[in-house]
């Protein structure tokens, strides 16, 4: 891909935006609350815009057409029955408790709801977590610009922490919340054109369908079994799996996203941000995977347009960049390259606030440090936005030199994020969870996944106790695991909470279900309501999963 | 507080001119795969976006 002065040119121009915005929001920060939580602040079309975008990296954008070119349409259930209802669960059912308890992060809901101890397991290992998946993305971003641009990696991990850290020290979570807004304005209006001009010239959705083997655009039909779909998932693996645990876990408690829904202005925006999110979430697959699947086709096509090669077999992970080079001539090769960096960037400004929060005052003020005077906190959190970027660089250069060491971190991340959900299930609806037994839940849980993983293996991978049973694809794998770690968090949760010494009602006031008051969404229009425009978002989900059945 | 509607609106509407004027004086230069001038629609779908942005925050509904 070869790069004119005009797409430099484009490229400059987005960075004096976001560096602008995040100069403009200096005044804005005065106290630690409005650097690390926004001072509940943010209008609700910007939340729920940044919600979906702090979520949105750069691999994401690269990996889905990957698998869309790899798994076809099947891929769009993590965008689909793989978010939409865990969005609205969270948004309607949970969203009470988090925003109305006036926890200032997720870690802290869990010490108000339970105890130190649980509070202290999921602030330590989510704060590690997210040091690791913004290294991780770092090192992806420095690989792809090496491979599609010849730029150094040095140069473009470095250049891309800077501008992040610039604007984050600046304008703290309202800076970054905004330029991922901007973002995601710019990945949708940047690769749209990419997603039309690839699957027009494939001949549309019939002509796709009509060159490609029919598992790759049907999302339900192949799936009663594994040996089916080149997935190597079932039903139920993929709805109790993916849809139901990992789903759940990450949009229910990642605190990367629903730090964002907690930054909106009132209670009902806060409800209504992941609700919003959702339509655009569902689209996405238009645009991501749609151009892999149309990558693909045109493979097929003798268009003058083939995946490259690696190995025996194609290289998906270069679909995306080379329908770029394709199809965008320069100028619009410069928005499509911007709006690749600006995917990277939301990502990590998304793990970079969440981190701040989460050890300003989590770690620190609880741990650390009690009762100093806001400002010292402030400052605090300032440092810690360079800090938690540095460490971030540390990772991605830590990723280039060990693989292995990343893949085996991130295998014992998703071991750890399993159970979570059970854990909040519980304790947002059922009084008589204790703090004990939500931490012998949670570690439990931990275990059982690590079991899992011991004694079941999937491509040679795992069994390394001693293999027992063999899943047709990793994917299965991971999502078996999270259903028994997840099974072995809630049924341990609940036997050690009977068991042991119940907190006092009046102290689980805005905390459980039944002991706070919910919130009455009346005399305003239906648009504004959580409850109406979650039926629109189930209507339309349900109508995209009939049609692509 | 800063109206975020401004920036985007400025930004786009400065990515749409600079996608036109592209578009407009160096209409051969095309990408290997199709033959449409992508960088004026594209161009003129940004300037639309950015303008609707600048209206938006300027009539602030």
């Amino acid at each position: 891909m070869k790069l004119a002065p005009v797409d430099y040119l484009i490229l400059a121009i987005y960075f004096a935006f976001v560096l602008g915005i995040g100069w403009r929001l200096r005044k804005s920060v005065e106290s630690s609350r409005d650097f690390l939580t926004s001072g509940r602040s943010v209008p609700v079309w910007i939340t729920s815009l940044a919600f979906l975008a702090a979520n949105l990296g750069a691999q994401e954008v690269i990996g889905m057409s990957a698998s869309g070119a790899k798994y076809g349409i099947m891929t769009a259930h993590f965008y689909w029955i793989g978010a939409v209802p865990a969005m609205l669960f969270v948004g309607i059912f949970m969203m009470p408790f988090y925003y109305g308890s006036h926890a200032r992060s997720v870690p802290e809901y869990l010490k108000l709801r339970f105890d130190e101890k649980t509070r202290g397991l999921n602030a330590i290992t989510f704060a590690v977590m997210t040091i690791f998946s913004s290294g991780i993305s770092m090192y992806a971003l420095g690989l792809l610009l090496r491979l599609v641009l010849g730029w150094s990696f040095t140069a473009s991990v470095l250049l891309s922490a800077a501008i992040v850290l610039t604007y984050t020290l600046l304008g703290g979570l309202t800076s970054a919340i905004y330029n991922e807004v901007l973002q995601f304005f710019l990945i949708v209006l940047g690769f749209s054109p990419l997603a039309i001009l690839a699957v027009s010239k494939a001949g549309g959705w019939s002509g796709m369908q009509s060159r490609l083997p029919p598992v790759m655009t049907h999302s339900w039909q192949y799936m009663s079994s594994g040996s089916q779909n080149p997935m190597g998932v079932e039903v139920f693996g993929l709805v109790a799996g993916l849809a139901f645990v990992l789903s759940f876990g990450y949009w229910c408690t990642d605190f990367l996203v629903i730090q964002r829904a907690m930054a909106a202005d009132s209670m009902s925006a806060a409800r209504r941000t992941p609700l919003l999110a959702a339509f655009p979430k569902m689209a996405m697959p238009f645009i991501v995977i749609m151009p892999g699947i149309a990558a693909l086709a045109l493979s097929t096509m003798h268009a003058g347009y083939t995946l490259p090669v690696k190995g025996d077999g194609y290289d998906y992970d270069q679909a995306f960049t080379t329908l770029m080079a394709q199809f965008y001539p320069s100028g619009m090769l410069g928005v499509g390259l911007t709006a690749l960096m600006a995917s990277f960037m939301s990502g990590m400004a998304g793990n970079v606030t969440a981190f701040n929060t989460v050890w300003t005052y989590d770690i620190y003020q609880s741990y650390i440090r009690k009762g100093a005077p806001d400002a010292h906190y402030l400052m605090v959190g300032r440092l810690t936005t360079i800090v938690g970027t540095a460490l971030s660089i540390a990772t991605a250069y830590v990723a280039q030199r060990y693989n292995n060491i990343m893949d085996l971190l991130q295998l014992v991340f998703s071991f750890v994020n399993a159970p979570l959900f059970a854990t909040f299930l519980l304790g947002m609806f059922w009084r008589r969870a204790t703090g004990h037994g939500a931490f012998t839940g949670l570690v439990s849980g931990i275990t059982v996944a690590t079991l899992t993983h011991g004694f079941t293996v999937a491509e040679q991978k795992g069994g390394w106790i001693t293999p027992i049973h063999q899943f047709p694809s990793t994917m299965a794998q991971n999502f078996w695991i999270a259903i028994f770690a997840w099974t072995a968090c809630f049924v341990t949760t609940i036997m050690v909470s009977l068991l042991t010494r119940p907190r006092p009602a009046e102290e689980l006031r805005g905390l459980v279900y039944g002991l706070t008051k919910l919130p009455q969404e009346t005399g305003v229009s239906w648009y504004r309501r959580p409850a109406p425009v979650a039926v629109l978002v189930v209507a339309v989900l349900l109508l995209l999963n009939i049609w692509f059945r | 507080m800063l109206d975020l509607r401004t920036p985007s609106g400025w930004f786009f509407a400065l990515l749409g001119v600079i996608l036109v004027v592209l578009g407009v004086f160096t209409p051969g230069l095309r990408a290997a795969l199709t033959d449409l001038n992508v960088n004026l629609y594209c161009g003129l779908v940004m300037l639309a976006f950015g303008g609707v942005m600048l209206v938006l925050a300027r009539t602030r509904p």
